[in-house]
């Protein structure tokens, strides 16, 4: 309960992060926050009493791998933006609506 | 083999393409080519599984619940089919619109995986499978927007849409863990059956964060601002293939996941789809007509078009659970979703790709500018104003009968007021959007020519728009095999 109870707390603080960071980087810290909560999610939801079911653990195993892809592929945006603009801030990509 | 070459044939042409990379480079016609070789292994492929039906694979020959397993119904078939149609004709398409951009192995490469991943998606027989899967498409569609990266707009369209479309499958992967803690496995076909008879504080929460999870890539009101973003930024052949098929895997996973897992008849989910469906498709509609851009008009079209479909979505719900007695709507209003799938894939596209050649004709997406091109580029301007007449529900093609379809189901619970509500917003959206589908084509067509200089695109960009515009006369002519095709797409979804 106590898990699940952080790992939704994880989850709302990663939002909270991207909604009110401006920093490129920062907004990627709160993407793999939000990661983090639901991982720790699954592995909490797999412990039946006695012991931890092992398709959770592989699960997560594999999720935290696509966060890693996730967070190399926007950090490769960030690169790409600082570039262009000379700043990782995300106010400076403010010519469309967002 | 069966289902797993449908992912594999993709996944071992893009590594293929770069292993060439590395020995011919800049050759981006061989490596267009190639994408297509391996698109035809896997229609190949695809022909082989359709007798079937219904089919599963055990990856490594573990069995469920703890294997990694693919299957395939009619309704994954369906996707898969129009995943890999459209496939060829934007790879088709790329070999010419892309041929003045350098790295096209890596273009070619993402296209492959981008498709692989939608097949995943359609094809996966656990939850988690269609995550990972999903991760893929997504990825691969990040990069593809964002292909032409020394512009501003691609990076910021591209950033933007990654970190909507992150936040909504780690949302949608929460609501996973929720089904995963409820039921104890992952395997879909598994979770059904062990889900308890009646419906709990837990299933309605999961069914809240897939659809806010999944509805982000299908473009669904509150979470849809990254599309006419996106749409736009990314090169014209792969505006087609978001358009046409992307948004469309996440309307998917949101049926897969709702109408096979947690079910109708247990969970109230189709007033949530319905709200979020008329929402989608009004928002959607009254914002395209202020657009100068020609694509964002048409993505904001392509929003109110997956509102059409989660719309015909939550009518089948909402009958199965309120009133089973009358299922037989429920059969109606999903097979017309699925018929309005397809024509917005083929349609879609099919803009997608006629406007791509108007603007690499003339270099600007500005509609003024574009004024009267039909004149100069007469088989792109017939092509588009087919595939917007079909859209906007003109008649005699097929866009009108997938509509009326659903607006029939609608008629039919004439008991119930909040279905004769949606009805009647239904049809005041579909008259609008034949009303800003003519007056498009009416500025394309009809105008004085802006653009003097203009002149017909080769043969390797006109071919695909126009075995489009074929498919979408076929689609009218051909309308009873396919409502055939779309009643056991129903009959997949609702057993």
């Amino acid at each position: 309960m106590i898990y699940s109870a952080t790992a939704m707390a994880l989850i709302l603080i990663g939002i909270y992060c991207i909604a009110t960071k401006h920093n490129m980087i920062k907004i990627i810290i709160g993407i793999e926050i939000i990661c983090a909560g639901v991982n720790l999610n699954f592995i909490s939801l797999a412990w039946d009493g006695q012991q931890s079911d092992p398709l959770a653990s592989s699960v997560v195993l594999v999720s935290i791998a696509i966060g890693a892809a996730i967070a190399a592929f926007a950090l490769a945006f960030v690169m790409n933006a600082f570039k262009q603009t000379g700043s990782s801030d995300a106010r400076k990509l403010r010519r469309l609506r967002w | 083999m069966g289902l797993f070459d449908l992912v594999l044939f993709p996944i071992v042409g893009a590594a293929g393409i770069v292993a060439i990379s590395s020995v011919v480079k800049e050759r981006g016609s061989l490596f267009g080519a190639f994408a297509i070789a391996s698109l035809s292994f896997m229609a190949f492929a695809l022909f082989q599984t359709v007798g079937l039906i219904p089919s599963s694979y055990w990856i490594e020959g573990y069995p469920p619940p703890l294997g990694v397993v693919l299957c395939a119904d009619s309704f994954s078939l369906f996707m898969v089919s129009l995943f890999v149609l459209m496939g060829i004709i934007v790879t088709l398409y790329s070999l010419k619109y892309m041929s003045e951009d350098s790295g096209l192995e890596k273009y070619y490469a993402l296209l492959l995986l981008l498709i692989s991943g939608l097949t995943g998606v359609a094809i996966s027989g656990d939850l988690f499978t269609l995550f990972v899967f999903w991760e893929l498409m997504c990825i691969a569609s990040y990069a593809l927007v964002a292909f032409r990266k020394d512009r501003w707009e691609p990076i910021e369209a591209g950033f933007k849409y990654l970190v909507m479309s992150t936040i909504g499958s780690l949302i949608a992967l929460y609501g996973i863990s929720i089904l995963y803690g409820m039921t104890g496995t992952l395997n879909i076909a598994e979770i059904a059956s062990r889900m308890p008879s009646s419906w709990t504080v837990e299933g309605y929460f999961s069914i809240a964060m897939i659809i806010s999870g999944f509805g982000v890539t299908a473009a669904i009101f509150p979470f849809h601002s990254w599309l006419p973003d996106a749409h736009p930024a990314a090169p014209s052949p792969i505006s087609a293939l978001l358009s046409g098929v992307v948004i469309k895997a996440g309307a998917y996973s949101i049926l897969r996941v709702l109408f096979i897992v947690l079910g109708p008849a247990r969970y109230d989910f189709g007033t949530m789809l319905l709200i979020l469906g008329v929402a989608t498709m009004t928002v959607a509609n009254l914002l395209v007509f202020p657009q100068r851009d020609i694509k964002r008009f048409l993505a904001f079209s392509s929003i109110a078009n997956v509102g059409i479909i989660i719309t015909a979505a939550g009518v089948a719900a909402y009958v199965a659970y309120h009133s089973p007695a009358d299922i037989y709507v429920a059969y109606l209003a999903l097979a017309g979703g699925a018929f309005h799938i397809l024509n917005h894939a083929i349609g879609k596209g099919l803009l997608f790709l006629a406007s791509g050649n108007f603007i690499h004709e003339i270099k600007s997406r500005d509609i003024v500018d574009l004024e009267g091109i039909s004149k100069r580029m007469p088989y792109s301007g017939a092509s588009f104003s087919l595939g917007a007449l079909s859209l906007g529900g003109i008649p005699p093609l097929a866009g009108f009968w997938s509509k009326l379809i659903i607006i029939l189901s609608l008629l039919y619970m004439s008991s119930a007021p909040l279905m004769m509500a949606v009805a009647v917003i239904m049809i005041l959206n579909s008259l609008f959007s034949a009303a800003y589908y003519i007056w498009l084509i009416q500025r394309i067509s009809f105008k004085p020519v802006k653009a003097d200089g203009a002149k017909e695109a080769g043969p390797l960009m006109l071919v695909p728009v126009l075995v489009l515009a074929v498919l979408c006369v076929a689609v009218t002519l051909a309308l009873p095999y396919f409502l055939e095709i779309m009643n056991s797409v129903a009959n997949a979804l609702l057993g």
